[in-house]
């Protein structure tokens, strides 16, 4: 995970992103995870594309298989990335949200 | 462009747990230099490829490690660029000799996995993606998974013509004593072997592997051989998801323009080609990216069997990423190696009929470093 400098000039971003809307374009459901996020294990991941163009990869929450259909409706939020650091310093993300 | 490769020395590939990396780029290199007959006084360089050592060993400055273990004094230089590290390496080489620096160059290209667990080794591998993927806890197998189901969605593709890439490349793999896995599987073990990122198996998946390749490069041209006639690097976003399609390396494409052009060929010319599968969609983009087949047409061209063996167009004959084992590293160095065999004659049980030109592409993280070499019996 990041260092605590690095948490604090990412959260600064946060804002840009919240409650922004977007569609999935793909998605794909992670069985083995990563460092820092094998508790999280099966989750979603997708590339949605933003209203204004843009497109990013983005962990799914609130989420089942049967929402990830092509041009699903999501809107971004602000949730907790992976696990607490040595550090103790919680890292926050963007994250993407079926629209219901 | 004319580059002779007088020298090759490969080691088995798989989990080699009493070798260390040191152990197992001296193996290569060795071979390489006896094979080439140049005596080892006579080296002006040495470029290293390699990805991981600095990472999940601690040893960075690999160029004097091999070097020194060599006992020489040459000018050395290890070059990064995941796992095209070792295509990158060749292609600098080749580079220092078309630019008059050096005469005879060893290219090494090593790595040694399996003392990592497989935890540190998927994130030691996730440098080679964006923070952005990192944040988004995506994996290598799920940015290839996402690729995979662009594919599907647009040209049908199916998991079933997907598996085919890992059963004809486990049964080139059966056919060749170096590979990690050289044993035949069937398209159920395929298709039923446990998910890693949906919808990419196990079996869709390259495994970690210890191993390494060498060749020596040359300036020499008055006598036959095999030389390499066109080398070519090209790059693309690091972000998977900036870019405008999802179902091609756009690198891929350019690289293999340029370096086919260098050689005077086209791709109808090629007779067997080594391509970067670490999953089995990177092999049917890059058959379709290289022109060997129709954009969306990957799926059933391999289900026809064309890229067997004495099909159309034999693709990994070395058993590829999948079978032949995926040293990240040493992967470049050791599809040139392949082709050299293939071009020698000396492929044995997997030998290529009339094989005379061959091509390799080597692939850094999701295509956004791809080098491609064409190499010619002359």
């Amino acid at each position: 995970m990041s260092s605590p400098v690095t948490v604090w000039r990412n959260h600064k971003n946060l804002r840009n992103y919240l409650g922004k809307k977007a569609a999935v374009l793909v998605w794909t459901k992670i069985y083995i995870a990563p460092e820092g996020f094998e508790h999280e294990a099966p989750y979603f991941v997708a590339i949605v594309k933003l209203e204004d163009g843009r497109k990013m990869p983005l962990q799914m929450v609130e989420c089942e298989e049967k929402d990830l259909t092509p041009n699903r409706k999501v809107t971004l939020v602000v949730r907790k990335l992976g696990k607490v650091g040595l550090d103790k310093v919680i890292e926050y993300g963007v994250k993407a949200k079926p629209r219901s | 462009m004319k580059i002779k490769v007088k020298g090759i020395g490969l080691t088995k590939f798989g989990e080699l747990w009493d070798k260390s990396l040191l152990d197992l780029a001296l193996e290569a290199s060795i071979d390489a230099i006896k094979d080439s007959g140049i005596n080892k006084s006579k080296i002006d360089a040495v470029f290293v490829g390699n990805m991981l050592t600095g990472k999940i060993a601690g040893q960075d400055h690999l160029g004097p490690v091999i070097t020194s273990s060599l006992g020489l004094n040459a000018a050395s230089f290890r070059i990064e660029g995941a796992c095209a590290s070792g295509g990158l390496a060749v292609h600098l080489a080749v580079q220092g000799i078309l630019a008059g620096t050096y005469k005879n160059i060893l290219v090494v290209g090593a790595e040694k996995m399996t003392d990592a667990s497989s935890n540190q080794i998927t994130w030691a591998l996730m440098g080679a993606s964006s923070s952005k993927e990192r944040k988004a806890g995506l994996t290598f197998p799920a940015l290839y998974a996402l690729m995979t189901q662009a594919h599907m969605q647009k040209y049908g593709t199916t998991r079933k013509q997907l598996a085919q890439v890992s059963v004809k490349n486990h049964y080139h793999a059966s056919l060749n004593k170096k590979a990690q896995y050289p044993y035949e599987i069937t398209t159920e073990k395929v298709l039923n072997s446990n998910l890693i990122s949906y919808p990419i198996t196990l079996f869709d998946s390259s495994p970690i592997t210890d191993g390494a390749g060498a060749i020596m490069l040359s300036a020499e041209t008055d006598s036959k051989g095999v030389f390499i006639t066109g080398s070519a690097v090209a790059s693309d976003t690091i972000d998977l998801s900036e870019r405008a399609s999802l179902t091609e390396l756009k690198a891929t494409q350019i690289a293999s323009k340029k370096a086919l052009e260098q050689a005077g060929v086209g791709i109808k010319d090629i007779k067997v080609c080594e391509v970067h599968d670490c999953f089995t969609i990177a092999e049917v983009m890059a058959m379709e990216d290289l022109g060997v087949c129709p954009a969306g047409a990957g799926g059933k061209f391999i289900e026809k069997g064309n890229t067997r063996l004495n099909g159309k167009c034999p693709i990994n004959t070395s058993g590829g990423l999948k079978a032949c084992g995926h040293p990240v590293g040493a992967t470049g160095v050791k599809q040139i190696i392949e082709i050299t065999e293939q071009l020698r004659k000396s492929a044995g049980q997997r030998q290529v009929k009339d094989a005379d030109i061959g091509l390799t592409q080597n692939v850094g993280g999701t295509g956004a470093t791809v080098v491609v070499h064409v190499l010619q019996n002359l």
